[in-house]
Formats: C-alpha cells, sequence, structure tokens
C-alpha cells in the first residue's frame, strides 16, 4: 500500500461525467479532466501518465466492460487536487478478474496484439485498484515532490 | 492533438509519419495507413514517430499487427525517431524488444540501429 494518501481538502471536489458507450465520448471527456490538471502546475510526464491511464481505463470500461452496447453508459468521476489526482471509471458490465490478465511484457506475450491496458495503467498511475467485481477502477497519481514549487 | 498521417517513399521504404495523438479514435485511420502500406507491397515501412506525442494501447497493437503481416510478407515494420514519452511506453510494454527502434529515419532506411 502506498503510504501517500490522496488530498482530502474539500476545496477540490470530485467532479462527474457520464458517457455514453462510444469511442468519440473519450477525447470529448479528457480535455476538461487534464485541463484541471494543467491548471494546477502538474508537469508533462504526470500529463501523459494521467492521459494515458485514463484513455486506457475508458477504452477498456466501453469496449471490455459494456462491450459497445450503446445502451451502457460510463461512469467517470475525478478529483483534481494539488497533491494528487484521483480517477474513478465504472462500466455497466458484469465485471471482471484483473487477476487473470496475462503479462502482456513476458517474451510469449509480447507479439499479442491486445492486452496492454491494465498494464499501462498499473505503470504509470501510483494506485490502481478495482472495485464491484472489476467493474470499477480506482486509481491515482501523486505529484511527485519536486514538482510542488511549480504549482501555479 | 488529432493525428493524421503523411506517407512518402525514401530510398525503397515507405515512409509513414504520424503527427499528433496516436489514441483510440484514430487507431483505424492508423491501422489503414500501416496495413495498406504492407499490403501494398512495401518491404520496409518506417514509422516516423518525431511528432507523436502520444500513443495508446489501440495503437501499439496496429503496429504489432502491421509487423506481424510484413514479417509474414518477407518485410519489416522499423520505428524511427520517437520521443521521450513514446520512448518510455516502449520500454514500459518492451515493444522495444519486438520491434527495430531507430533514432531517425535515415537511420531506419540505413538499417543501422543507435543508441536512443
Amino acid at each position: 500500500m502506498p503510504s501517500r494518501q490522496p488530498d482530502t481538502d474539500s476545496t477540490y471536489p470530485w467532479a462527474e461525467k457520464i458517457l455514453p458507450t462510444r469511442l468519440e465520448a473519450i477525447r470529448e471527456a479528457e480535455p476538461d479532466v487534464l485541463d484541471r490538471i494543467g491548471g494546477l502546475g502538474y508537469d508533462d510526464d504526470c500529463l501523459f501518465a494521467i492521459r494515458l491511464a485514463l484513455e486506457e481505463g475508458l477504452v477498456n470500461a466501453m469496449k471490455h466492460g459494456n462491450r459497445m452496447d450503446p445502451a451502457k453508459r460510463v461512469r467517470l468521476a475525478y478529483r483534481v487536487a494539488p497533491d494528487s489526482v484521483e480517477i474513478r471509471i465504472r462500466d455497466e458490465g458484469g465485471g471482471f478478474d484483473p487477476g487473470v490478465i496475462p503479462d502482456p511484457t513476458v517474451d510469449e506475450n509480447l507479439q499479442r496484439p491486445c492486452g496492454r491496458g491494465i498494464m499501462l495503467m498499473r505503470s504509470y498511475m501510483d494506485v490502481v485498484e478495482y472495485a464491484c467485481r472489476g467493474a470499477e477502477v480506482r486509481m491515482t497519481k501523486f505529484r511527485r515532490p519536486a514538482q510542488r514549487g511549480s504549482q501555479k | 492533438m488529432k493525428m493524421t498521417v503523411q506517407m512518402r517513399d525514401e530510398s525503397g521504404c515507405r515512409v509513414i509519419a504520424i503527427s499528433g495523438s496516436a489514441d483510440v479514435e484514430s487507431s483505424a485511420a492508423l491501422r489503414e495507413a500501416l496495413l495498406g502500406a504492407v499490403e501494398s507491397g512495401a518491404k520496409c515501412v518506417i514509422c516516423d514517430l518525431g511528432r507523436t506525442d502520444f500513443i495508446c494501447s489501440d495503437a501499439l497493437g496496429v503496429l504489432i499487427t502491421a509487423y506481424l503481416k510484413a514479417r509474414t510478407r518477407g518485410g519489416s515494420v522499423r520505428l524511427a525517431n520517437p520521443q521521450e514519452h513514446l520512448r518510455d511506453v516502449l520500454a514500459t510494454t518492451r515493444l522495444d524488444h519486438l520491434f527495430d527502434v531507430y533514432a531517425d529515419v535515415q537511420a531506419a532506411v540505413a538499417g543501422k540501429k543507435m543508441p536512443l
């Protein structure tokens, strides 16, 4: 478990978006989240990491969770604070066991064209946890201490 | 930034310059460009990543599919000039062990691997 905990200051409340299950909605949703993060002075590495995790999480929710069923929705909740960014993505599918996903980085899986989303989220975020039997992913990225001085 | 692709031929190689974000919404266009180049008979396809600012797992899957298809035809898909964030993604996924990655397009054309 990480020793750091996300900010709980109510100055930075949770925001929520309910997205239709269509891939175009991802590009429409990302700027709001990333603009808030950039506005608090997070650096380019953090922005890239969070964008990648956000995209992978939303794609997984739509493709694997909702199976691209247009009748289903994806709930995106996010909280951007000076020291941390929290993201929760929940689909309306039946969930899954993240423990059974093969490691895409081992030699025998390198040529598989898919199956890298969860590994990328885990690599680029500090905390990645699943709830609701796998239908909700909860991710946290902490600001690196050196970045505090650049906070706007 | 929305992805755009530009293609040119250089010393017998088909160079595909990918600008902007190779995100999930761009994957179909990327697939069309890359697989189109491979299926057109190009033996050497070079992805110029110098202006690619983002890549997702879907786009990585397109690169792998093109790589495998090229290989079955006796050709190759080479990656050139990935910038810092893309280099990190390639290292994190260990796809830098699958692809030949070159410092720039000229090195990729020559097939001379260079330290990135």
